[in-house]
């Protein structure tokens, strides 16, 4: 059989293959991951490798279309578009999603100590440990709390590793649908990552995985069916979506032993509303109060992001897909937050340039979503980007760092965070709509998800993200689906909380809207949402 | 003619407007206007919009110019008695994402083509039953989820059983335009909605 040399990190590595093969197919059958956001079939351009030596056949017609001509020059190829027949030597380009658990800020979730009046549910003397568990397409967050004391032990956040068949709920519902293996391995994939984290977390923390009885989980709906292999195949057909969703977390022993926690512990996944609004928004909604007062709007901002609207009778909510450019991906400069990503530009007053802040106060790698929110709206107000996204003056693209890395912001970058924004404002006037109000009447603006942490929400606004109400308005809340699965697991009153919010909620379809193609074409502008009636 | 082809690259639908309507005051014909000047305007956005230059709202607006500008002459949004022919396009039934659909439907409209809009989430039995109405030169679906592909391989067979064996279909969009025309039991797979002209005008018009 032919024979593979991967080059990674100085040292190599020898496989035999049978040939014609997908070279991902055999990476990954040696456990060599390449970077990749779709399930193998060159939609997403991202599993590139380089050959080194050896035939390596002819482009495909997705490599023609996704890779650059300086790439083809450099014998860059995808991993799923090239089937090798003989020897061949290659450097994989960039090893994608690993793992890495990093300790939750301090300020995601619930406040670290412990509410007044808490302790009225599930909490019992002596030592025993609870787990929250936000489960996201892209990040896995979870706490553990000392359920007497009302306390947080530690917390973790990491990325889904899932995201090896796919980025975005679709492709990943698809690959399940499609087979039972890949079905079987994307449920036991996040709980693997859960149990090696709190293995270590706990071990720092001096206390026993087994200690942990209870386990609650949100997430969003696909998230959790295919956590609990409740027929993510059926998510797919639109007529589901708005339907109320089973995921029952069948088998609580299988879960618990997978997780490496008390085998009798008590396994709970909070029930999503419905086929596209996950128990992550109701979720939020307890955990922001959000239904104290008419007049008040949540925005859980993700690839998939959730909004809900109340207006003193119903809780309006929805969930528009506007693609991952909030999180940094799929923009060509984006990067995650996390060190080495700009998280924060402003335009300086005079002589040119942008000043920016790094994160980890090293060299910038690269923006994330909430940098790109400043570069934006500081290039709208200097006039050098025009409000339908195209830059001004002759040039194609704006230079954030020349060099060591260049970071450049390029039109198609723009074009996508427009999509991501208009599909977020197109939801919150179509919510608004239902509701009968206008931007005017609103009281409370949550903005959720980790995007939110370092936003400018005068810049958010000036570009039309948020709409325009007192900036006092605006709350930046964290990750509040964490907080809210803290709430539930720590208090039954709110457990039983989140049970009343499930009954005042009713669900909007953003597909059948008719004004949604409208709102959608208004949102890609880069100015303010009007302010009058919806 | 020029103000008009800039009106729309600009996607300014109300000056697109004006200047079709005095050209058509100043004698030209509603098809001279179309040919000359909307299609003019396609071919130009068709170069511009390659993949490092791409920009949804600027598609999106010059796409309603050319609605508007059609809309004028042919009140009911479809060109009548078009020479090219007749075009039937749908997101199929599990999809209700037609944002392609509806570029693809307002490219094709700019150069002319009469098109013959099924919506979203349309059953077979519906686009095949339009499409024995419309005796069209080709049939076109647009897909962004990957679980219609089972129904696209279908739509060849349902048209056979209608007589429409000669009628060409092409699929497009994000959960397709990856696979081969093998794999969706199609004539062609299109990367967009330009290419999809290449594809119809390769085709000429001989069934219109």
């Amino acid at each position: 059989m032919p024979e593979l040399t991967v080059i990674t990190g100085g040292t190599e590595r020898k496989i035999t293959f049978p040939g014609g093969l997908p070279l991902r197919k055999i990476l990954e059958g040696a456990g060599l991951l390449v970077r990749s956001g779709c399930t193998g079939n060159g939609a997403c351009g991202l599993c590139l490798v380089k050959v080194e030596k050896g035939n390596d056949g002819n482009l495909t017609k997705n490599e023609r279309l996704l890779l650059s001509a300086s790439q083809i020059n450099e014998h860059i190829r995808m991993a799923c578009q090239m089937a090798p027949q003989g020897d061949l030597s290659i450097r994989i380009i960039d090893e994608g999603a690993k793992s890495a658990w990093r300790e939750l800020p301090q300020e995601s979730g619930r406040p670290i100590t412990a509410k007044s009046g808490q302790g009225t549910g599930t909490a019992s003397p002596g030592k025993t440990f609870g787990l929250a568990v936000d489960l996201g397409t892209t990040h896995i967050s979870f706490s553990v709390w000392d359920m007497a004391q009302g306390k947080r032990v530690f917390g973790r956040a990491g990325l889904n590793p899932q995201s090896r068949f796919g980025s975005d709920i679709i492709t990943r519902l698809t690959a399940a649908s499609e087979s039972t293996d890949n079905a079987s391995v994307m449920g036991r994939l996040p709980l693997e990552a859960i149990n090696g984290a709190l293995a270590d977390g706990c071990a720092e923390n001096g206390l026993h995985p087994a200690d942990i009885r209870h386990a609650r989980f949100v997430g969003n709906t696909s998230m959790l069916a295919l956590l609990t292999g409740s027929s993510p195949a059926a998510l797919l057909r639109p007529d589901q979506w708005t339907r109320p969703f089973d995921c029952a977390t069948a088998n609580a022993p299988v879960f618990a032993a997978a997780l490496g926690i008390h085998y009798h512990a008590s396994v709970v996944a909070v029930q999503p509303f419905a086929g596209f609004v996950g128990s992550d928004l109701l979720a939020g909604v307890l955990a922001t109060g959000l239904m104290s007062a008419p007049g008040s709007l949540l925005i859980d901002f993700g690839t998939n992001s959730e909004m809900a609207l109340w207006d003193g009778t119903t809780l309006w909510v929805t969930s528009a897909a506007g693609g991952p450019a909030f999180d940094g991906y799929g923009i060509r400069c984006g990067m995650p937050a996390g060190p080495g990503a700009i998280f924060r530009a402003s335009r300086r007053l005079s002589g040119g340039g942008v000043d920016f802040h790094v994160t980890g106060g090293v060299r910038a790698r690269g923006i994330c979503g909430s940098g790109l929110v400043d570069l934006i709206a500081s290039l709208c107000e200097t006039g050098e980007l025009a409000a339908n996204g195209k830059f001004t003056g002759g040039i194609t693209s704006y230079a954030v760092q020349d060099e060591d890395p260049a970071i450049c912001l390029y039109k198609p970058d723009v074009d996508k965070f427009q999509r991501a924004k208009a599909a977020i404002g197109a939801g919150v006037r179509i919510l608004l709509e239902m509701a009968g109000i206008n931007t005017g009447q609103l009281n409370r603006v949550c903005v959720c998800g980790d995007f939110g942490r370092n936003l400018n929400v005068a810049n958010a606004q000036r570009i039309g993200l948020l709409p325009y109400v007192m900036p006092g308005k605006v709350e930046i809340c964290g990750n509040t689906a964490l907080a809210g699965c803290e709430d539930v697991l720590l208090s039954l009153r709110k457990a039983q909380e989140l049970e009343q919010i499930r009954k005042r909620a009713s669900i909007v379809n953003l597909s059948r809207a008719p004004r949604f193609e409208d709102f959608f074409l208004d949102g890609l502008y880069l100015m303010p949402m009007p302010a009058g009636d919806p | 003619m020029d103000k008009l082809i800039t009106a729309i690259l600009d996607g300014d639908s109300a000056m697109a407007v004006s200047q079709a309507r005095q050209l058509n005051a100043s004698g030209l014909s509603p098809e001279k206007i179309i040919i000359e000047g909307v299609e003019a305007a396609m071919s130009a956005l068709d170069t511009k919009c390659t993949l490092e230059d791409f920009n949804l709202l600027e598609i999106m607006l010059a796409g309603r110019a050319v609605m508007e500008v059609t809309k004028l002459f042919w009140p009911s949004g479809a060109v009548k008695d078009s020479a090219k022919g007749t075009v039937v396009i749908a997101a199929l039934e599990g999809d209700v994402h037609d944002l392609g659909k509806n570029i693809l439907k307002m490219v094709l409209t700019g150069k002319g083509y009469n098109v013959v809009d099924c919506g979203k989430d349309c059953p077979l039995q519906k686009l095949a039953d339009t499409a024995a109405a419309g005796r069209p030169l080709a049939v076109g679906l647009s897909g962004l989820i990957t679980t219609v592909i089972p129904v696209v391989r279908q739509v060849k067979g349902a048209l056979a059983a209608r007589g429409l064996d000669n009628v060409k279909v092409f699929a497009g969009g994000a959960a397709l335009k990856q696979s081969t025309p093998g794999m969706l039991n199609v004539d062609f797979v299109a990367e967009s909605a330009f290419d999809v002209l290449r594809f119809l005008s390769g085709l000429g018009n001989g069934l219109g």
